[in-house]
């Protein structure tokens, strides 16, 4: 075989590879996918009532639901969903390298991560609420902050988080705690009267202690969750926005509406049949 | 070594270090003065002829002495106002730290008993001392020149200590330089910060101990 032929053919193989990656590439992580047979989701182990093992080991939790509505519409079988475990900083750079498919871990959203990755619509809107022992001096938010300083709220150490505290009730005593324990603990034993934490916590510790805690009634400091593709996969995006819309307000609501009442202890608000609200 | 030392943001938070510092020096003398209290009356009984006594303070000095002085801050914090025994933050921690110092001071002066030689206390009886002006006038003083320099390393050692107030969110030292560590991510300096000012105040009160040594009466 001559040099200039061999060349030639080296060249027509690279093509043919080339062409053959660009086909898959055209056809999207939608295609791919479903070619595969399973979704990949990055998640975390850990957090509930997002994502955590129950007793029998299954992963369980409200972004496990998510992912759940995502399979059964892809494949129709809720079950072809592959967990890949991540720590919080890995939900970016999994994404960006393909590790995973979509990432659903309590994922704030943010300008500047929606510069990074693509996010879908919301699933739930994070805040602050007030922890309080069910009985206990104070019933609500309003009788707390007509009470001044005569309040104490534990929470968790972090930045600002005395100026968190003191948006809500601005004249509380902030006894800031190392670890959730002890700021549950402070709770527990009286040494606080409220506990500031998310509302999410607060009511999945409401829905494991019925009875025991109750809920101050106000939230604050709002964060956006949502879960996060690749950036530029606009079918796979497209998808994904349709299928959790569905879940929320359409075909899918009934199981949506017991996911969401499973671990935050209420039922999400029934769709509006007639005009579709959202384009209102 | 890439990290680079700013200390501007302990500049701008020392006054809270400060703070921090004498509200622990305050909860070591508080809990001193009334560990030293327990200490001298444990001490004390188990010198009474009866049994009784001597086996309570064994009871009390070996069930706090192999208890880790964090437990029982969080036990008295967090457990008592559940069993109805409700002390305020402040409070709660001083008496956690007495009733430790209490059980390790009953020991040194134990010791510092034991050395008080038997010909003296016998001199004294001889001259007609009461029980009572025996132990105040002839055994005291020789018993706390004994037991000075343990006192001095039990006293550092407590105000130390007070570190652990932080866990209950009390704001001494500790806590401040935890608080500017979330803050402001200067972990290196916050905590230098925290270290140098421990060291220099314990040089200061061994300093102030030893000056005490060299003044008080030999016998």
């Amino acid at each position: 075989m001559n040099r200039q032929k061999f060349t030639l053919l080296a060249g027509l193989c690279a093509a043919t590879l080339a062409s053959g990656f660009g086909n898959a590439a055209l056809a999207g992580k939608l295609e791919d996918i479903l070619a595969r047979g399973k979704i990949i989701v990055g998640i975390g182990l850990t957090n509930p009532p997002w994502h955590f093992r129950d007793e029998k080991g299954e992963m369980v939790g409200y972004d496990v639901d998510m992912a759940k509505i995502l399979a059964k519409g892809l494949f129709g079988d809720e079950t072809k969903i592959e967990f890949v475990n991540q720590a919080s900083d890995a939900r970016i750079p999994n994404l960006v390298t393909d590790k995973v498919d979509i990432t659903c871990q309590g994922m704030t959203v943010t300008a500047e991560r929606a510069q990074q990755v693509n996010f879908t619509i919301p699933y739930y809107r994070e805040g602050v609420g007030l922890m309080m022992v069910a009985g206990g001096k104070y019933k609500s938010r309003d009788e707390m902050k007509a009470a001044g300083n005569a309040v104490t709220v534990s929470v968790l150490q972090n930045v600002y988080a005395e100026e968190m505290v003191h948006l809500a009730l601005p004249e509380a005593k902030v006894d800031q705690y190392e670890s959730f324990d002890l700021m549950y603990q402070a709770l527990n034993s009286g040494r606080s009267d409220a506990a500031a934490t998310d509302m999410s916590s607060l009511q999945w510790f409401m829905i494991q202690n019925p009875g025991k805690y109750a809920d101050g009634g106000y939230g604050w400091n709002p964060q956006t969750y949502s879960c996060a593709v690749k950036r530029g996969e606009q079918d796979w995006l497209n998808f994904v926005n349709i299928a959790f819309r569905e879940g929320m307000t359409g075909v899918e609501f009934a199981t949506f509406s017991k996911s969401f009442e499973t671990w935050f202890g209420v039922k999400p608000p029934e769709p509006q049949v007639g005009f579709p609200a959202e384009l209102r | 070594m890439t990290y680079s030392f700013q200390f501007r943001a302990i500049e701008d938070n020392f006054d809270h270090f400060l703070y921090g510092l004498a509200l622990g020096l305050v909860l070591a003398v508080a809990a001193i003065l009334v560990g030293t209290l327990i200490g001298l009356l444990c001490a004390f009984a188990t010198m009474a002829k009866a049994r009784l006594p001597s086996r309570l303070v064994g009871i009390y000095v070996s069930a706090i002495r192999n208890t880790p002085l964090l437990v029982i801050i969080l036990f008295v914090y967090f457990a008592l106002p559940q069993l109805g025994i409700r002390l305020g933050k402040l409070e709660s921690f001083v008496f956690s730290l007495a009733i430790y110092a209490g059980a390790y001071l009953t020991e040194v002066f134990r010791a510092g008993l034991a050395g008080v030689p038997r010909g003296v206390i016998d001199a004294g009886r001889a001259i007609g001392l009461t029980g009572f002006q025996l132990a105040l006038y002839v055994i005291s003083p020789i018993m706390w020149r004994n037991c000075l320099p343990a006192l001095g390393t039990t006293f550092i050692s407590l105000f130390k200590d007070t570190s652990l107030a932080a866990v209950i969110a009390i704001p001494e030292l500790t806590y401040q330089a935890r608080k500017l560590n979330t803050e402001t991510f200067r972990v290196a300096e916050a905590w230098a910060t925290a270290s140098l000012l421990y060291l220099a105040t314990c040089l200061l009160i061994a300093a102030g101990l030893r000056q005490l040594e060299r003044r008080f009466p030999k016998f």
